[in-house]
């Protein structure tokens, strides 16, 4: 539960932080991994590892699927699957609820499986950078046919300044007759292409669960928009409720994903091309200056950009899904100016580009392919 | 002798839009005002792309030829005094993103500051320094804090800086102090906050 953190405050910075759209977007992930895993009270063990996920969200919504299929030299197969979904409620001056829902199962050989359905509802106290919530946690565990009430509460913070997220929480957690109560605390770190991730906790107070102190890191470079290198290991604790017992372990992985359909900095000035539209630019990072534009338009029957890079011809982008707009193009180095129209209207300018008066009564997009 | 002087300048238009066949899509009124343009700005030594995209634009957009020669006109100027500030070697791209910043309210005396801070090329400062002071950062506290960098960050990491101030003043930071505290910072300042950071775990369960 505590160590889903890091999307949790993603998900609570990006309420409080950016402007809400109604786009929703739907990204996959798909991680290739060689491991060195010890479990307490086993040998050490190599394994290799597969693991999608796929993620659906909009503003305030979320829905992720994800599954491991892991191998180990003795040609054991651990079997893991994993849906949780999101909602947030309205916000009431700076409060702010919410309601998960989890569902899984993992197998592990000829092993019984494990599975759990789990519900939890917060409450969060939002600031601009810095927040907290309390919540509560309900459902059950299994092993082969026989049930285990899960209960929990939990009280955790965040603060996020320059780049830097922080976490910390306080669970106590009982699983049937097992009972156990958890410190923890994490870090996440962006530089450029890199992204650092550490916590550290401890169990205590505990009654079939096992106490001590776990902590793990990860380094994750992005090669590509599409490719990132991933490097993690520590040690973490017994998880009760979905059956994984105790062990450290050193992994190298790959990481395929899909690039967002949302700009990674999402736009400040907003742009609306007309009173439905919403358009922006993204300058994707793929050292071939390939420019994304996109342009939220539902009831559009065409959609047109024209910058300095068309000598100002107009060119057609394509439409998607939920309304969605596109076009990549590759733009050379320098400072561009562009301009978007809908269904024939006025030429505006996109989010994601500075706005300039354009000298002819209207406004213009620049951005700058460096 | 007005009549002369007119027939030359036809002519020079003509011979200019010839050259240049992206020009026909003006209208006929701006046209040879534009070309005699193009021609002055290759005789002073500026780049001339930038001046038919502008016109170009105008164009695209409906405007009246009279205004398309003014906006034409008003770059070429800017065009000059961003040579001016930044040198007679400056390269086109430089020039363009110096006269954009120029246009967004930054001071010659501040670009000819960044030339002498940067052996580095110029255009994604100069960018930078038209995007802070066109989101509302003063054009001397954009200018001190551009400076602070250049003289040794990369062009990417004065682009993630302009996005730091950016998200700053997005949560309610003053455009001078997002600015200033930006450059205090390491670079790296912005947090993809839409993506999950373990998605896709690879870490084992059960041996």
């Amino acid at each position: 539960m505590p160590r889903a953190w890091a999307a949790v405050v993603g998900a609570v910075c990006s309420l409080t932080a950016f402007p809400r759209t109604s786009l929703a977007q739907t990204t996959a992930t798909l991680d290739l991994s060689v491991s060195s895993v010890r479990y307490d009270g086993f040998l050490p063990s190599g394994a290799a590892a597969l693991a999608p996920s796929v993620r659906w969200e909009r503003p305030g919504t979320s829905l992720t699927a994800q599954g491991t299929y892991l191998r180990f030299e003795s040609g054991n197969v651990s079997l893991q699957g994993n849906v949780t979904g999101s909602i947030f409620t309205a916000p009431t001056h700076r409060w702010r609820g919410q309601v998960l829902a989890t569902a899984g199962v993992s197998s592990y050989a000829e092993f019984p499986s494990f599975r759990h359905t789990i519900g939890e509802a917060r409450l969060h106290r939002l600031g601009e950078h810095s927040g907290a919530w309390i919540s509560g946690t309900v459902g059950r565990s299994s092993l082969g046919g026989t049930p285990r009430p899960v209960t929990g509460l939990a009280i955790a913070g965040w603060a996020q300044r320059a780049g830097v997220q922080l976490f910390a929480s306080a669970t106590r957690a009982f699983v049937g007759d097992t009972a156990f109560s958890d410190l923890e605390a994490a870090v996440r770190a962006r530089r450029g292409a890199l992204a650092l991730e550490g916590y550290a906790g401890a169990r205590l107070w505990s009654r079939g669960a096992g106490r001590g102190v776990y902590g793990e890191g990860s380094a994750t470079l992005a090669l590509s928009d599409r490719l990132a290198l991933v490097l993690s290991g520590g040690r973490y604790p017994t998880d009760p409720v979905r059956g994984s017992i105790s062990g450290r372990y050193a992994s190298v992985a790959l990481r395929l994903h899909t690039p967002p359909d949302w700009p990674s900095h999402p736009p400040f000035a907003g742009s609306r091309a007309t009173s439905d539209a919403l358009a922006w630019v993204e300058v994707l990072p793929q050292g071939d200056r390939a420019v994304r534009f996109i342009v939220r338009a539902p009831d559009a029957g065409l959609v047109e950009i024209a910058g300095d890079f068309t000598d100002w011809q107009p060119i057609t982008l394509g439409r998607g899904s939920d309304g969605i707009w596109t076009v990549v193009v590759r733009i050379p180095k320098g400072i561009h100016r562009i301009a978007v129209r809908v269904d024939g209207g006025p030429w505006t300018a996109p989010a994601g580009a500075r706005r300039a008066d354009d000298d002819y009564g209207g406004e213009v997009g620049i951005f700058v392919v460096p | 002798m007005k009549l002369v002087a007119l027939l030359g300048a036809l002519a020079l238009a003509t011979r200019v839009a010839a050259q240049e066949p992206r020009l026909e899509r003006l209208d006929s009124a701006a046209r040879a005002p534009v070309a005699a343009l193009l021609d002055s700005a290759r005789a002073a030594g500026l780049p001339p792309e930038p001046l038919i995209q502008r016109a170009l634009e105008g164009t695209t957009k409906g405007a009246p030829p009279d205004r398309v020669v003014a906006a034409v006109r008003r770059l070429a100027t800017d065009l000059g005094r961003a040579r001016e500030a930044l040198g007679l070697s400056t390269d086109p791209l430089e020039l363009e993103a110096g006269a954009a910043a120029l246009r967004a309210g930054a001071s010659p005396a501040a670009l000819a500051q960044l030339r002498r801070a940067r052996h580095q090329p110029l255009m994604v400062p100069l960018a930078v320094l038209a995007d802070l002071v066109a989101s509302g950062v003063p054009p001397d506290s954009a200018a001190a804090a551009v400076l602070v960098l250049a003289g040794s960050a990369r062009d990417a990491d004065l682009v993630e800086f302009r996005r730091a101030v950016e998200r700053d003043i997005a949560l309610g930071a003053s455009p001078a102090g997002a600015a200033t505290g930006a450059a205090r910072e390491t670079f790296g300042a912005v947090t993809d906050v839409n993506s999950s950071a373990r998605t896709g775990s690879a870490r084992p369960r059960r041996p």
